[in-house]
């Protein structure tokens, strides 16, 4: 990552209302209108919040019909597919040996 | 977005048992270390791959209270963004044990400058010192 661009995220993370903004989203798309009601915060303060987090390019604004809707930037999807496929298998090599080791006939 | 990895599986020994192979050498790798408390030293090393990372979360299971253990940590090569385990072990009876994995990549941007997506309990140490280091 260039120095740059950190610097622009370290920005946008350093409030910690708008992590939690930013953890919301992540979980479930939303616009500006549900964040303000599910958050102790006005709708102009989410807005606000909202924008130093794209900017910084950690969300995404989708418009939908008058809507905006923000979502956590997503990383390329063929990476994605990559890490899924390698690290399940290596999860599912260790749940094997962990069970092959406890219904092994020496262990008690 | 979310990426993670879901397993469970079902294991004939008691919940005491489990913990004991999960946090000790030989199963997440050959050699592992873990300081079992939030913000403590996690290392894992195997012939040909070393992770790093810090535990935020380790409490051991109490099967006699049907009580579930929980490990939680992050590891990560040097040149690679961390990722976030957790292991969540359910007492189910004297000898069986639900063992339940996810390993998430929670966004790779604040995995890399150590600030994970959960809420809370992190403390403001994280997979920062993986970069840094």
């Amino acid at each position: 990552m260039a120095d740059d661009a950190a610097d622009a995220v370290f920005g946008a993370l350093a409030d910690p209302t708008r992590r939690t903004v930013l953890s919301r989203v992540a979980t479930h798309p939303a616009t500006a209108t549900e964040l303000a009601v599910a958050l102790p915060i006005s709708r102009q303060a989410v807005v606000k919040h909202l924008s130093a987090l794209a900017d910084a390019g950690l969300l995404e604004r989708q418009r939908i019909g008058r809507e905006v809707r923000y979502r956590v930037t997503p990383a390329p999807l063929s990476d994605a597919v990559t890490w899924i496929a390698e690290v399940g298998a290596q999860w599912d090599e260790r749940l094997a040996s962990l069970a092959r080791g406890l219904q092994a006939p020496n262990h008690v | 977005m979310v990426e993670q990895i879901e397993r469970e599986l079902l294991l004939p020994a008691g919940a005491d048992e489990v913990w004991q192979i999960v946090t000790s050498s030989g199963w997440l790798a050959e050699e592992v270390h873990l300081e079992l408390f939030p913000g403590g030293e996690a290392s894992f090393d195997s012939e040909g791959c070393s992770k790093h990372g810090w535990v935020e979360e380790a409490v051991a299971p109490r099967p006699d209270e049907q009580s579930a253990g929980r490990l939680t940590f992050w590891w990560g090569t040097d040149d690679e963004p961390a990722t976030r385990v957790e292991l969540t072990l359910e007492p189910g009876g004297a000898q069986a044990t639900r063992l339940r994995v996810v390993e998430a990549r929670p966004l790779e941007l604040l995995d890399v400058i150590g600030i994970p997506l959960a809420e809370g309990e992190a403390g403001g140490r994280g997979p920062a010192m993986l970069v840094a280091a």
